[in-house]
């Protein structure tokens, strides 16, 4: 009797072990829907993607590409890359990653009218094939942005593109997204991630200060004080608060000059500091000014600036540039607008100065929106007959026609950078994290190199 | 007929408004699933809601209605009451979660709805209070089985719409977020088969009305 009991209560204690797991708590200001590695796109669907699954590559914490599912890789001459898949990957269902599933995964992003618009345009004019065991790619894109984007493709099992082979497996729950460790070689060692829809700032701040959240970002406008349980860490990030103008690049050259003094230190905050170039120095860019020769408008003069509405912290970030003008005689209006409206206005664009916030891909080749014919932040027609040539050239970070491009911008711009933004966030002080400028979960390990302390 | 027309029209604009609603995203991305999970504690709300309002509104009568109390227990914001909740909350229960977001929603609707069940039921000074309790409660119990078909079809759409802060607030998913998170996301499709929904729940709750005027 005694041993049935002994052995009743081991049953029973094993089916609460995963109770017991020391779970991350976390939180998502959107649903992301469910993991679909073929059609899901938002970056709530990059987070879950990024547990979920290995790309072929990933990016190491200073943005640098590095080996995931694919063991190493050759750039050829004709810019093709041949990768070498490694043999212990595995996905859920235990089967192993094989060149069939990456290029079904590649394939099927093309062929689903429905698959994320963000990965079709990374794919365009690709072409995959299996070389002998070796998946071998080629892009009309220059290798070293082909490999930064495909960084961003998780690879799902051929027919299941809700499978893929990363560092926790996946399970919902009725209103959490749950992550539970499993044997991968990146070796994660939190037992698994739990997330909340935590639409509302103040809500993550209550519930952080609760202890009912590790990792969580406090509301940007106040920071109240830290709880004794958690420590802030800040990152860096490729995003920035942008203007464009339809007017020319006159009234961007106040805009350039008035950013420096602008924006009082508190209210910036940790949050932000005003930009300094005219492209992300996070993407490794000098900061350069304008070097137009157009003149500024005569004050007193109007310039009209419609924002994204709602946003409290930049309201008053705007209130300061609107006052910073008026001590130089112009009279800045500001004219919110709902976000998809303001969008709307900018792609038909029907704005004399517009700003919103923009979250660059981390790799420079991001930039040219600004500069492709139809490029999606090229809201002002902007061309140059050298470009064409110049962005053909520029094909690793740091090649000298990067710089050629950086100066026919800079003589010309059509967009200047007002706040360069950073990421504020209070971690359980026994977890251990690796901030890094793409977050704590896209990097490769992400949050398989997180660790509890001990 | 004419009010059946004119509601119909009216429905029909917010058709045309909810397809063609303005504005565009940076990138496409797909529209929000819809949260099933959420219809099981809406429904448990509703019927709670549903029985708890009217049996309030019988037990108290129409005095309820002006009763102080009961319109300083609806005063407060539905804000109100999740802060409320969260501050009272025990940390070491851990998030409130959906029992939480169910208390504070019945904290928030029941007072509103009880009076409005109370504001509608007829007066009973001095018939039926002179003829004794019993046809007191017999006369409210009629009365509120007249009125709480149409109560629920007239209320139906604000409470499974307007749980919109509770839900941000106390983090659970639920309809109020969907229809919001639709209206961001520009799911023109999404949004028109609420609309639709809501229209459909107008229309059947319309030979309540023609009965309770004949």
């Amino acid at each position: 009797m005694r041993n049935h009991l002994t052995a009743l209560t081991l049953v029973f204690l094993s089916a609460l072990a995963p109770a017991w797991a020391q779970m991350v708590e976390e939180s998502l200001p959107r649903d992301p829907g469910p993991l679909d590695f073929i059609r899901g796109d938002s970056y709530e669907q990059w987070i879950l993607q990024s547990l979920a699954g290995d790309a072929l590559v990933g990016l190491g914490p200073a943005g640098q590409v590095v080996p995931r599912l694919a063991a190493s890789w050759k750039i050829q001459k004709d810019g093709a890359i041949a990768f070498t898949l490694r043999d212990d990957a595995r996905f859920a269902d235990g089967s192993p990653v094989t060149a069939g599933d990456v290029l079904w995964t590649l394939a099927e992003i093309r062929r689903d009218p429905k698959a994320s618009p963000t990965k079709r345009v990374f794919l365009e004019g690709v072409e995959a094939r299996n070389q002998g065991g070796l998946v071998w790619v080629r892009s009309p894109k220059p290798p070293g942005r082909l490999l930064l984007e495909l960084a961003r493709m998780p690879v799902a099992q051929k027919d299941h593109p809700d499978r893929g082979s990363g560092p926790f497996s996946y399970r919902k729950d009725p209103a959490a997204w749950t992550f539970i460790r499993r044997e991968h070689f990146l070796k994660p060692a939190v037992d698994g991630i739990r997330f909340r829809l935590l639409p509302d700032a103040n809500a993550v701040l209550q519930a952080l200060q609760r202890g009912w959240l590790t990792v969580g970002g406090p509301p940007a406008r106040h920071l109240p004080e830290v709880p004794a349980t958690h420590r802030v860490i800040i990152q860096p990030m490729h995003a920035q608060l942008v203007v464009w103008s339809r007017a020319g690049a006159g009234p961007l050259r106040l805009l350039e000059r008035w950013r420096r003094d602008a924006f009082p230190p508190h209210l910036l905050g940790q949050n932000a500091r005003p930009s300094r170039g005219l492209w992300p120095e996070t993407l490794g860019f000098e900061a350069r000014t304008i070097e137009s020769a157009t003149q500024p408008p005569r004050a007193p003069a109007i310039l009209r600036l419609q924002y994204v509405a709602g946003e409290e912290s930049l309201e008053k970030l705007l209130l300061a540039l609107r006052e910073r003008a008026r001590k130089e005689g112009y009279d800045l209006q500001l004219i919110p607008a709902e976000q998809a409206l303001l969008v709307d206005r900018l792609q038909r664009a029907d704005f004399e100065l517009a700003c919103s916030m923009v979250v660059f891909d981390p790799h420079p080749w991001a930039v040219l929106e600004y500069l492709e014919p139809g490029g999606p932040m090229n809201f002002t027609g902007w061309h140059h007959p050298r470009f064409a040539a110049l962005a053909a050239a520029a094909r690793l970070p740091g090649d000298p026609a990067w710089r050629a491009l950086h100066t026919l911008w800079a003589r010309n711009p059509a967009a200047l950078p007002m706040l360069d933004f950073r990421s504020v966030i209070w971690v359980d002080k026994r977890l251990n994290v690796e901030p890094s400028p793409l977050g704590l979960y896209l990097g490769t390990p992400g949050a398989a190199g997180w660790r509890w302390n001990k | 007929m004419r009010p059946m027309v004119q509601g119909a029209a009216i429905w029909l604009v917010a058709l045309v408004l909810a397809w063609s609603l303005p504005g565009a995203l940076w990138r496409p991305i797909p529209p929000p699933p819809f949260p099933t999970h959420a219809l099981l504690p809406a429904g448990l709300a509703v019927s709670i809601l549903a029985l708890a309002a009217p049996l309030l509104a019988w037990l108290g009568g129409p005095r309820l209605a002006s009763r102080r109390s009961l319109a300083l227990l609806e005063a407060p914001p539905d804000l109100l009451w999740a802060g409320a909740l969260l501050a009272c909350w025990p940390a070491s229960w851990g998030p409130p979660g959906q029992v939480g977001w169910l208390v504070a929603f019945l904290a928030a609707a029941l007072p509103g709805e009880v009076r409005w069940l109370s504001a509608a039921l007829p007066g009973e000074m001095p018939f039926p209070v002179a003829w004794g309790p019993e046809v007191v409660r017999r006369a409210r119990r009629l009365a509120l089985a007249r009125l709480t078909t149409r109560w629920l079809a007239a209320r139906l759409p604000i409470w499974l719409t307007a749980s919109l802060v509770l839900e941000r607030l106390l983090g659970v998913p639920g309809l109020g977020m969907d229809w919001m998170d639709r209206v961001v996301g520009r799911d023109r499709v999404g949004l028109a088969a609420w609309v639709a929904a809501l229209a459909l729940l107008w229309l059947l709750s319309r030979p309540l009305d023609a009965e309770a005027v004949s």
